[in-house]
């Protein structure tokens, strides 16, 4: 758009611009009309029945009654606090995620069978991983025993059945599954970086290290940043998945994996409490909020950054 | 960016707007059927009716007899189709809770007794049968009155009768180890200590998915309390969870987790996985379903090798050393368009035919008077029927069922691991209690107005 503005006003007379601006404009919602009604319908109506709900009970408003008992619920701060806890999987991620992809960028031989092999856990329906590492990681299950077997008795840990340690094993599973896409991305943005770069690099004699930390690493704050984001929100508002098939609905031991959204879930399904639930998710949606703000915002500024070389 | 911002801010503006200006739905009552109470299809139209239930995975066989009695409902009654789905035990109640709030098109669903009857019908989902019914049919189904009934009303038909729950005893395995079945508490524990020294474990159980907390809490919880009068106390703030009469179960269940009494895996292994080293011979006790407990027993020996044992007792309370009776039911959902119809094919289900028809196909006791016991002869299964038809509370359909997942549970996941005491455990449970009091406002009244039917 800013675009079409600039040319209009260096080569037509103002009357025409305007006419040809806004045919734009019109042609412009023709395509993404329907599209916006799609959304309206699914994103705004479902908006405006959780706001209702929120504010309700039993079909009476209630002004904040719902928020006042979800907010001191002990449960839901756990639920809260454990999302926070997932949170620092993100760095983890990131570092994980940063090293094999520089790793496979320095790899010649056999680099794509190895891409292959750290994204295939991305492709997998989180059921299946759910499903399977729930069975791999039983205190009897085939991880111990392969840990028993090669004399590592001490690291054989009751891995979803402990609650001091079954978050973690769910961060980790997370981990896992989500490493995947952060290799895509930064290679990908690693094999756009110009190679004289680090060629003028190795002739001034710097090594492995000394590339990648001075070369690679500034040029990527844009998409560590994208995909910091992108994965944040997943642990505040995307984890029910793996909560819900590994402890089978349950967030167990004890309270040990419940997550925001199966707060919401039992409090809507399981507690028919679906005034309290939407009040929940309100303060979730609230919180994510905040992530998706910070996300269009370093978009723009990767856009911006883009546009700018 | 601002832009992105403004127009985040006027969408959450908007939908607060228009959540202030909405009307809403209001909650949903329930339809008031009229209380035809006859049971016979009053329509000549075509009907089709959609039943939803849970399969056959505790009364192996259901399935099987169930479609034969469509056939021979629908040959009966030829303007009328059935129709049936089935649900998965996670997805039961979220499921029909779902389809409660959408209004799908249903006419019969599947509940457990108790509490996970009385909830749907307090939210105004299911048309009591007694309206649907005649009273002296009703009169005949087992477990009605003590589960089902609210308010001079019995909301479901109980079919087949959930003894709950069986001890099963492998008494080869305990006599190879110079033990015999244990008589009380005291030598069940000490069962636990002889076992676990040789690396056998005692009880097979699997507490992952939760509901194997449940059975424990009534088969132990049951042992000190004289009726379920006093759990509905407790419920509504009469008496406390923390009171010894319903709390000294949480030490039981710790001592049998102290004397190492089950697989050392419990609380990674699900209820129906775990039950698999007692049929494999690697336990030497489990506690299983009652209507599947013959064919558990078979699986495992049969009746020679296999003793089915109420819990051993701890206490000298009334219900101490006896098993628990339940039966799981079908409604009618208050949303249905046919409820005569489908009523009239609940009644179906319990005539003489039929009820022969489900015993000789599951093994299993279905939930009627008019069932002529003198035909049973197994011993496994005449031990069933008898504590069956004994009229023992089950504890679990008593509680709200979020305490049963809230506190139940979960605590019991973590008295077995060994992460809690029984007395902590206890005081979560009241503190549980508490504040489902707050988060449930119509629990009290409701749970008030239940003790008052019982």
């Amino acid at each position: 758009m800013t675009e079409v503005t600039t040319r209009t006003g260096r080569g037509n007379p103002p009357s025409a611009g305007r006419g040809r601006s806004q045919r734009g404009m019109w042609h412009a919602a023709l395509w993404i009309g329907p599209a916006m009604v799609v959304m309206l319908f699914v994103f705004a109506y479902a908006l405006v029945q959780l706001f209702t709900q929120s504010f309700k009970y039993q079909g009476e408003w209630t002004g904040w009654d719902n928020f006042r008992i979800v907010l001191t619920d002990p449960l839901f701060h756990t639920a809260l606090a454990h999302n926070c806890e997932l949170l620092l999987c993100v760095p983890v991620l990131i570092a994980l995620a940063l090293m094999l992809a520089i790793v496979l960028a320095e790899t010649i031989k056999g680099h794509t069978w190895f891409r292959g092999v750290l994204f295939f856990p991305y492709i997998l329906p989180v059921t299946v991983v759910g499903v399977v590492l729930g069975q791999l990681l039983t205190l009897n299950g085939a991880f111990n025993t392969a840990l028993r077997d090669v004399g590592l008795n001490v690291l054989a840990q009751d891995w979803l059945g402990d609650p001091a340690i079954a978050l973690w094993t769910m961060g980790g599973v997370i981990v896992w599954k989500e490493v995947g896409f952060g290799v895509v991305l930064f290679l990908a943005r690693i094999l756009s970086l110009p190679a004289e770069t680090y060629e003028a690099a190795s002739l001034d004699g710097a090594g492995f290290w000394r590339k990648h930390w001075s070369i690679t690493l500034p040029q990527m704050t844009g998409v560590i940043a994208f995909y910091a984001v992108t994965e944040a929100i997943v642990m505040v508002s995307w984890v029910f998945n793996y909560v819900y098939i590994m402890t089978n609905g349950q967030g167990g031991p004890g309270d040990s994996t419940v997550v925001t959204e199966l707060y919401i879930y039992r409090m809507a399904f399981a507690d028919h409490s679906i005034e309290l639930a939407a009040a929940a998710a309100v303060v979730l949606f609230a919180l994510t909020l905040v992530l998706v703000v910070a996300f269009f915002r370093l978009q723009r500024k990767s856009l911006l950054a883009v546009v700018g070389e | 960016m601002r832009r992105t911002i403004r127009a985040t801010a006027l969408l959450g503006v908007a939908a607060l707007a228009l959540a202030a200006c909405s009307s809403g739905s209001g909650t949903d009552t329930a339809s008031s059927a009229a209380p035809t109470a006859s049971a016979s299809p009053t329509s000549t139209e075509p009907v089709t009716l959609t039943m939803s239930w849970w399969g056959d995975q505790e009364a192996p066989g259901a399935q099987k007899w169930l479609t034969a009695a469509i056939t021979a409902y629908q040959a009966a009654h030829p303007n009328i189709t059935i129709k049936e789905t089935l649900q998965t035990t996670d997805g039961l109640i979220p499921n029909f809770e779902a389809a409660a709030a959408a209004k799908t098109p249903l006419d019969i669903q599947y509940f457990w007794g108790g509490i996970y009857a009385q909830q749907p019908g307090w939210n105004g989902n299911i048309t009591p049968i007694s309206d649907l019914l005649p009273a002296d049919e009703i009169a005949h189904y087992t477990n009605a009155q003590m589960e089902d009934s609210y308010q001079g009303k019995v909301w479901v038909a109980p079919w087949y009768v959930n003894p709950s729950f069986p001890v099963l005893v492998n008494k080869d395995l305990l006599a190879k180890n110079g033990l015999t079945v244990p008589a009380n508490w005291a030598d069940f524990l000490k069962t636990c200590d002889t076992l676990s020294a040789k690396g056998i474990t005692t009880i097979a159980g699997g507490v992952k998915d939760g509901w194997f907390g449940g059975w424990l809490y009534s088969i132990l919880g049951a042992q000190s309390v004289s009726s379920q009068k006093q759990v509905l106390d407790a419920v509504v703030g009469n008496a406390k969870f923390t009171d010894p009469a319903l709390a000294d179960w949480w030490t039981r269940l710790q001592e049998s987790q102290q004397h190492k009494c089950w697989n050392n895996d419990i609380n990674s292994q699900e209820l129906y996985q775990a039950q698999q080293l007692f049929v494999d011979g690697k336990a030497a006790m489990t506690v299983t379903a009652g209507p599947d407990a013959p064919n558990f027993a078979t699986k495992a020996g049969g009746p020679s090798k296999i003793e089915v044992i109420a819990m051993p007792a701890w206490s000298d309370g009334p219900l101490a050393g006896k098993i628990a009776s339940s039966s799981q039911t079908l409604g009618v959902v208050s949303w249905s368009q046919h409820k005569a119809e489908a009523a009239a094919f609940l009644m179906f289900l319990h005539s003489a035919d039929q009820l022969q028809a489900w015993y000789d196909m599951t093994g299993s006791l279905p939930a009627d008077d008019r069932f002529d016991l003198t035909q049973v002869t197994d011993p496994i299964k005449k031990a069933l029927f008898s504590y069956g038809t004994d009229n023992v509370p089950y504890l679990e359909n008593f509680i709200p069922a979020q305490l049963d997942s809230d506190a139940v549970f979960k605590n019991v996941q973590l008295v077995l691991k060994g992460t809690e005491t029984g007395a902590q455990a206890a005081a979560d449970m009241q503190a549980q209690m508490e504040r489902l009091r707050t988060t449930d406002r119509n629990m009290v009244s409701n749970f008030t107005n239940w003790a008052s039917s019982q």
